[in-house]
């Protein structure tokens, strides 16, 4: 089918509206939340219903076309691009369509807003804990896909661990049921199997949800350090303790700094090397026990000071800061490059001085802000990538930090992906069996390989795709 | 704490078998290998022998071992840094990590800390054709690649073979206690009884109803018992506590019937194998099923049952002479939950669950993985 075809069949499904074939209204869909990549689609189809979507991804079947899933595309890794291939937005299918209090979940469309869940079961306190930065836009369909985290993931798991069921469409226009919304699924975790596949082994019609009951009593605590080192250890301090956090979050000087010279600014004080936001939940007599011993090991191990927050007000001020961090680092250069990598937790205050030692070697400003009880690391560089000298330093100082986190022996994503931005960096942790044998499952959702095609995986990895259609 | 890593074993074994084609029976101590369906197999591949500590840094909270270090283990060596690795599924402790992980198996714990699928990390296993994979990894968190160690936990070995796994620790609470409750008759006030413990402040670290056969083997007194472990700081369990007794009247008993209740079913497995099955369905549904089912002691000679309210799990235990006629009776009292049986005589898995694998992406999955049939056969049911 000509594309022009192709379009026409797909306005027929969804309506004129929302097919986009023109390139200056796709230029809004050339890049994802790491605006360093650009792609353009061959044309944009937002479906506002699930029929509408399977009627979609049939038409798409047909027709042999290639295609990528798309949420609010507040991703991180360059995996919601279209190279030339449909981009499919679900970002229309937004309906909460049930709640089960008492079972404790939730079934969404996949456009479902994180922050839109949450604000829907609070009135039952009620909470969905997977809590990335970018909660007030992104989707849920795009958490399944990445296997979302936050910072409260450190107490409550990832998306992994809240999602017990979904109906999805596979790539050729089969619906499947994954897992069981009322029980256990013997035989195979194809629901694992499916979150964090990155789009390419289907889309999401509906996904049933955990809930949480909100805690009875919350602390949020900011310890401040003069060294970053000191932060380091007590964060492993923390964790070693026995003591497990809902939130235990790292910033170090450079963006305390930016955070508090933005609209953000959270009071943290703008002087420290580091901060820590801790946060403890449970019954009030337990988490007011843990908040002394976190405070004693705080100040014991080199914190300036210890705040807790005396209110909601100040709660939510402490967490401005961390969340819009990323934000408020618009205002140092026009471009931001957010890394992901996750190290063993006792190796933080190393990793943390190699990753300064690479910045400096670079002529390059590195802002720390990250998951530290998880020992995810997210080191973001701002840069401006019209200057070619510079953007070459920070490619290849981005290149230095996943090697030093994987000669650790950590991963090279924690929560953000492989997509386009860490393909090169995927053979540094699997062999060529291990990934041989990613090829093998992402071959039985989608055989053709139309699912978000080039991502993940590098295609010379998978020996057996090289000469096959779809590749490259 | 570390070994140097021996070259893997399994891959020979399972090329031989590949050229031999002889398939293998895969197995960790072999507690399990007269439970599931029948495997149509010659050879048996033990990962028994193949054990021992890869690599532990407690600071990490993670620990590396090989697919044959059995639970009792990783348990002595994680419990002298004040660590646990909290999964508690039914059996002997001796069993082994990679059949843990095959099996998918968990317990009450599972309520805090999840099933096998959340606290797995990373594993290494030898595929059907026989390459060396690894998913996952060694830190906490991880979203690199496809996830391979979903795809492996609970396949029963038919995805692979496990020689290795990193596992996700816990430190062992500073205080714990656990308290028995009485267990109302009706179906709506244990409702409220469950939903007091579970939906309201209360951070209980788990929580199982027991029939009164079940808390006779627990030395307890021979009747209906709701246990609750409260764990934390102490000043957390001694408040939980004091709300708990609040509610109804409490009695604490020694921690150990936790240790306990995972070997009742080795006990009966002395006199004679049992059916085991579990009946999965929503929480809400457990309190009105319980009632019902707390009943079969008294149908079911020696019969027992306990249930995980939180999870929506109720575990029968029944004598392994049950005929096929009453089995199939009881399936289609309950049609509307899902029956998974873990232990059946071989003759009546045809009759009563057939298989779990009929489904296109599940037979692309073994074809991948095993397409020369070599791995355990038959027990996730016929591939074609």
């Amino acid at each position: 089918m000509t594309s022009n075809a192709l379009s026409d069949r797909l306005e027929s499904i969804v309506g004129e509206r929302f097919v986009l074939r023109r390139e200056s209204d796709l230029l809004v869909y050339n890049s994802d939340g790491l605006p360093g990549y650009r792609r353009m689609p061959r044309l944009a189809v937002f479906p506002g219903s699930r029929e509408e979507t399977i009627d979609v991804v049939r038409a798409l079947a047909e027709d042999g076309t290639a295609f990528v899933p798309r949420g609010a595309g507040t991703g991180l890794s360059g995996g919601a691009l279209a190279d030339d291939v449909v981009l499919l937005g679900l970002h229309r299918l937004k309906r909460v369509i049930s709640i089960d209090q008492e079972n404790l979940r939730a079934t969404v469309e996949p456009g479902v807003v994180n922050l839109r869940l949450n604000r829907t079961v609070a009135p039952f306190s009620l909470l969905y804990a997977p809590d990335p930065s970018s909660e007030a836009a992104c989707t849920i369909g795009g958490n399944v896909a990445e296997n979302a985290g936050g910072p409260h993931c450190l107490k409550y798991g990832v998306t992994l661990n809240h999602v017990i069921s979904i109906n999805a469409i596979l790539p050729d226009g089969e619906i499947v049921t994954l897992g069981n919304p009322a029980g256990e699924t013997p035989g195979f975790d194809l629901r694992g199997a499916f979150i964090g596949s990155e789009g390419c082994f289907g889309v999401a019609l509906d996904v049933t949800v955990r809930l949480t009951r909100k805690p009875v009593a919350i602390r949020t605590m900011l310890a401040d350090f003069m060294s970053v080192d000191d932060a380091a250890h007590v964060t492993s301090r923390i964790v070693a303790s026995g003591i497990v956090p809902a939130a235990l979050e790292f910033m170090d000087g450079p963006t305390i700094q930016v955070v508090e010279s933005s609209v953000y600014a959270a009071g943290y004080p703008a002087d420290a090397a580091a901060v820590l936001l801790i946060e403890l939940d449970g019954i009030p007599e337990g988490v007011d026990a843990d908040r002394d011993t976190v405070r004693e090991i705080c100040m014991s191990g080199g914190a300036r000071t210890v705040t807790v927050a005396r209110n909601d007000t100040e709660r939510a001020r402490l967490w401005q800061g961390r969340k819009k961090a990323f934000g408020a680092m618009g205002r140092m250069a026009p471009h931001l490059v957010v890394q992901d990598a996750v190290i063993p937790r006792t190796r933080l205050a190393e990793v943390l001085q190699r990753i300064t030692a690479i910045g400096e070697e670079n002529r390059l400003t590195v802002c720390n802000v990250f998951h530290a009880g998880d020992g995810n690391l997210h080191p973001n560089i701002p840069y401006n990538a019209d200057d070619r000298d510079e953007a070459e330093r920070v490619h290849r100082a981005m290149g230095q930090i996943m090697r030093a986190c994987v000669e650790v022996g950590g991963s090279i994503s924690g929560e953000h992906g492989v997509g386009l931005d860490k393909l090169g960096y995927i053979e540094l942790i699997f062999s060529p069996e291990s990934l041989g044998a990613m090829c093998s499952l992402r071959e039985v959702f989608d055989p053709l390989r139309r699912a978000n095609p080039g991502k993940v995986v590098p295609i010379h990895a998978c020996q057996e795709w090289r000469a096959a259609p779809g590749a490259r | 704490m570390t070994a140097a890593a021996p070259v893997n074993p399994f891959v020979d074994l399972v090329l031989d078998a590949v050229e031999l084609k002889t398939p293998l029976r895969v197995t960790g101590r072999a507690h399990w290998v007269d439970a599931g369906r029948p495997v149509e197999a010659t050879r048996i591949a033990s990962v028994a022998a193949h054990a021992g500590v890869v690599d532990y840094v407690p600071g990490d909270l993670t620990i590396t071992v090989r697919g044959g270090t059995t639970l009792n283990e990783i348990h002595r060596i994680t419990a002298a840094e004040g660590q646990q690795f909290p999964l508690d599924p039914a059996g002997p402790g001796d069993g082994t990590i990679g059949a843990t992980i095959a099996t998918g198996s968990f317990g009450p714990l599972a309520h805090s800390f999840g099933q096998a699928r959340d606290l797995v990390l990373g594993v290494e296993f030898v595929t059907g054709d026989g390459k060396l994979v690894r998913g996952g990894g060694r830190v906490v968190k991880n979203v690199a690649g496809f996830d391979l160690v979903r795809l492996v936990t609970g396949s029963w070995g038919t995805i692979g073979i496990v020689t290795e796994a990193t596992l996700r620790l816990y430190s062992v609470p500073a205080a714990s206690v656990t308290l028995a409750m009485t267990v109302p008759d009706q179906a709506v006030l244990l409702a409220q009884r469950v939903g007091s413990i579970l939906n309201g402040p209360l951070t209980p670290l788990r929580t199982e109803l027991v029939s009164g056969g079940v808390a006779s083997m627990l030395g307890l007194p021979r009747r209906h018992a709701l246990l609750v472990e409260l764990a934390g700081n102490s000043a957390s369990v001694a408040a939980q506590k004091d709300s708990l007794a609040r509610l109804a009247g409490v009695t604490e008993i020694p921690s150990g019937v936790w240790d306990r209740l995972r070997s009742i079913e080795a006990d009966v497995a002395a006199r004679g194998l049992p059916i085991v099955l579990r009946i999965s369905c929503l929480p809400s549904r457990v309190p009105q099923l319980w009632t019902s089912l707390a009943g079969i002691e008294s149908g079911f000679d020696g019969a027992l049952v306990h249930s995980t309210p939180a999870l929506g799990i109720i575990r029968c235990i029944l004598p392994g002479n049950a005929s096929l006629a009453s089995m199939s009776g009881f399936a289609a009292g309950m049609p509307d939950v899902t029956i998974i049986y873990e232990r059946l005589p071989a003759a009546m898995w045809r009759d009563l669950s057939p298989g779990v694998v009929s489904d296109r992406l599940s037979r692309g999955i073994m074809k991948a993985f095993d397409p020369h049939r070599i791995l355990n056969p038959g027990i996730l049911g016929p591939a074609s």
